[in-house]
């Protein structure tokens, strides 16, 4: 009997040792299999305003490309083979950050005048560490607004700034502001020449408000110099004009903005009705005192 | 000639026949089943109706504009026919004055029932938007229903002090009440005055507001952009089909009470006759409205049109379109035209047609449009593409109806259906007319 009682003991510590052994190697080939994240980082500057990088974190999870969300990311500046951090940024949702390099004067290039930038995952429990170089030249789009014969004109100038050298046979694009995606304006893109320059006529008739409108030109998605932008606010567009009713009284305001003309029939109906109500009352009280 | 004394006799409210309190009590055992359905809702939710967010409006808001239409036979048939003069009405218009007030206040109280939180009805007042047909319809129904009881009460005052030297002796408690609700009438040349002046400013007044009761319901709809309802053509389209509930519902309930109180001599076979001419003229007038109604969006077949049209011309509502127009329309104008068809039983019977087509016609105006939306219905349950009301929202509308019918009941019951004193007034007239032409 206390055989059997120790043979079911060691039975059990026995099953207890495998499901252990089981469950940590499982835990362990689960460590290993983490995912690989990819990270893409493109550089964009806005001439005048700000500098920043558009970071996108993706993974190939079954046999789908998802995004990865809320994973914190380093951004630092290589330099003679060192690296200096000059901040961090997390993914949203949905695997995008947008990391602003507050003081881009403060940066220094190598001896080529390139910028080294390098945005870094450090891993976490599902992903394995990941970094993404980012290289660029800086460059500087000069704009200039032109009138000739009645036409206006934009004009602009692209220099790698370092060198202080007009880029030749470069493709900018044209276009104007808008609230979900630009306009362009002629062209899909127009070449510059020898001296790095473009003029593109700007057709009448555009609107903007208070008829300004903010015209960019573009250095699009450049190997060399990233992406490269320049607002001109040109007041040559045709205004606008507000036709809002929010402030107005309409049938479709809320009920603090009825038109005043319903407010009067409405309160006439009741006011008239309801008089002859009380009128016909006091008519039930004469009968009832006469 | 009759004397006054056997014009009382006749057309004083008499006690419930045996007959009468089976009917009552039915009455109420479906009033307590609705009113326990209802206590559920309450506690429930509306989870316990079959109401989603597409089928918004059902079987309550059915009933809403049912009763709404029905309450239009006190502006239709008591005003038209008072400013008119035409003399017939006098034993017909009690009885429309006792249907209009039943059922607008059976209208009110069915819109609350629709709300799952019926406390928040205050907010239509206190949050009162005045773009919206909503708070139109919060106005005019109360309005409705003070209009209707002056209609009824102002006529009634010399019947209630008729009624009260009549019992005086044999029901003492009675006579006390027909006392203090005739409010001392005695038939005094100034009392007369007042009351006269009273009857025609309520006449007169009753007829736009009824107008407007139905145009404002029609307008809830038609201010909607929705298929089948968003139209220039809904305003007189209800006006007209309240016609038709209005005078369907009048001619069944005349039908009943003269049954069941012996009034033969007071409600004619003529009446009968002149109110199914009546009721053939509204039918004529509503399918010509409807006509416009589905032939023009069918001429048009746009493609949300064309597929709403097909639910009601032979998909899934079909049975029940055709019913409400061939049965409740087509048919009653056939009948109608024959002589025999504007007796007594006929009429009751085609009345009882035109008042059941009329309420699911109401039916098929607003849910096959619930389901028609113009953004597809998806990402929802599949029980959600159709509509067809639950236990409790038979149970509760039955109810309503029940109710409906007590307050006509317990009226009819006490009050008299017909006028007393100016059926008297008009018989004797008669009789000088007819001794000044001899």
């Amino acid at each position: 009997m206390k055989n059997l009682l120790q043979n079911r003991i060691s039975t059990f510590a026995l099953m207890i040792s495998v499901f252990f052994a089981l469950f940590a190697s499982t835990e362990s080939i689960a460590q290993q299999k983490k995912e690989r994240v990819r990270l893409n980082a493109d550089y964009v500057k806005v001439t005048g305003k700000e500098h920043y990088l558009d970071i996108k974190a993706s993974a190939r999870i079954d046999r789908q490309t998802v995004p990865v969300g809320n994973i914190d990311l380093t951004v630092a500046l290589v330099l003679d083979d060192e690296e200096s951090e000059i901040g961090k940024t997390k993914t949203d949702a949905g695997g995008t950050a947008r990391f602003v390099i507050d003081n881009f004067s403060a940066l220094k290039p190598d001896s080529t005048n390139v910028y080294n930038l390098i945005v870094i995952f450090d891993g976490n429990d599902i992903f394995k560490k990941a970094s993404r170089d980012v290289t660029f030249r800086d460059a500087t789009i000069t704009t200039e607004l032109i009138e000739r014969d009645s036409l206006n004109f934009i004009s602009a100038r692209i220099t790698d700034t370092a060198l202080d050298s007009a880029l030749a046979e470069t493709d900018l694009n044209v276009q104007v502001e808008r609230l979900f995606r630009p306009w362009k304006i002629g062209e899909d893109y127009y070449t510059t020449d020898e001296e790095g320059h473009i003029e593109v006529q700007i057709p009448e008739g555009i609107p903007g408000v208070d008829g300004v409108l903010n015209l960019e030109v573009v250095l699009k998605e450049s190997d060399e110099y990233g992406t490269v932008k320049t607002v001109l606010a040109a007041p040559v567009g045709d205004v606008i004009v507000d036709e809002s009713t929010f402030d107005q009284r309409t049938m479709w305001s809320p009920r603090g903005k009825t038109p005043i003309s319903l407010l009067w029939i409405t309160f006439s109906f009741i006011i008239v009705v309801w008089g002859i109500f009380l009128y016909l009352f006091r008519n039930l009280f004469i009968i009832f005192k006469s | 000639m009759k004397s006054r004394e056997q014009f009382i006799q006749d057309l004083a409210p008499k006690k419930f026949t045996k007959l009468e309190k089976i009917w009552l009590g039915l009455l109420i055992v479906v009033m307590v089943a609705g009113m326990i359905a209802y206590i559920d809702q309450l506690v429930s939710g509306l989870e316990v109706t079959n109401l989603n967010d597409y089928s918004l409006w059902g079987f309550y808001i059915s009933n809403f504009v049912f009763f709404v239409a029905t309450s239009f036979i006190g502006s239709a048939a008591v005003a038209i026919l008072r400013l008119t003069r035409n003399n017939w009405r006098t034993p017909l218009v009690r009885i429309a004055e006792i249907i209009a007030l039943a059922a607008i206040i059976m209208a009110g109280i069915t819109i609350i029932i629709d709300l799952g939180r019926p406390e928040r009805a205050l907010n239509t007042i206190i949050y009162a938007r005045f773009q919206s047909p909503i708070t139109w319809d919060v106005i005019i129904i109360p309005t409705y229903i003070v209009a209707s009881f002056f209609l009824l009460y102002f006529p009634l005052l010399p019947d209630l002090a008729i009624l009260k030297e009549y019992y005086a002796k044999s029901h003492p408690r009675l006579s006390k009440w027909y006392g203090k609700l005739s409010l001392n009438w005695t038939g005094s040349a100034a009392q007369k005055a007042v009351q006269n002046r009273s009857v025609q400013i309520i006449a007169v007044l009753i007829l736009p507001l009824g107008l407007i009761l139905q145009t404002i319901d029609a307008w809830l709809f038609s201010s909607t952009y929705r298929i089948g309802w968003n139209s220039t053509n809904f305003g007189p389209y209800f006006i007209s089909g309240a016609f038709v509930t209005g005078i369907g519902t009048l001619i069944v309930a005349i039908f009943m009470v003269r049954y069941a109180k012996g009034l033969q001599e007071y409600i004619t076979e003529s009446h009968f006759d002149k109110m199914g001419k009546l009721l053939a003229l509204a039918c004529l007038i509503y399918l010509y409205f409807n006509a416009n109604e589905y032939l023009m969006p069918a001429y048009m077949s746009t493609v949300n049109e064309a597929i709403h049209l097909e639910t009601l011309f032979s998909g899934h509502y079909s049975d029940l379109f055709w019913f409400v127009t061939i049965g409740g329309l087509v048919v009653p104008i056939i009948l109608l035209m024959f002589k025999k068809g504007r007796k007594p039983l006929p009429m009751f019977l085609i009345g009882l047609l035109v008042v059941i087509a009329a309420y699911w016609k109401r039916y098929i105006i607003i849910t096959p449009t619930l389901l028609h939306p113009y953004l597809p219905i998806q990402g929802v349950p599949e029980s959600w593409r159709d509509y067809f009301p639950s236990l409790h929202e038979w149970l509760i509308s039955g109810s309503n109806l029940a109710t409906a019918l007590i307050i006509f009941t317990l009226l009819v019951r006490y009050l008299p259906v017909v006028a007393i004193q100016r059926t008297m007034d008009e018989t004797e007239e008669e009789m000088k007319n007819s001794k000044k032409a001899s």
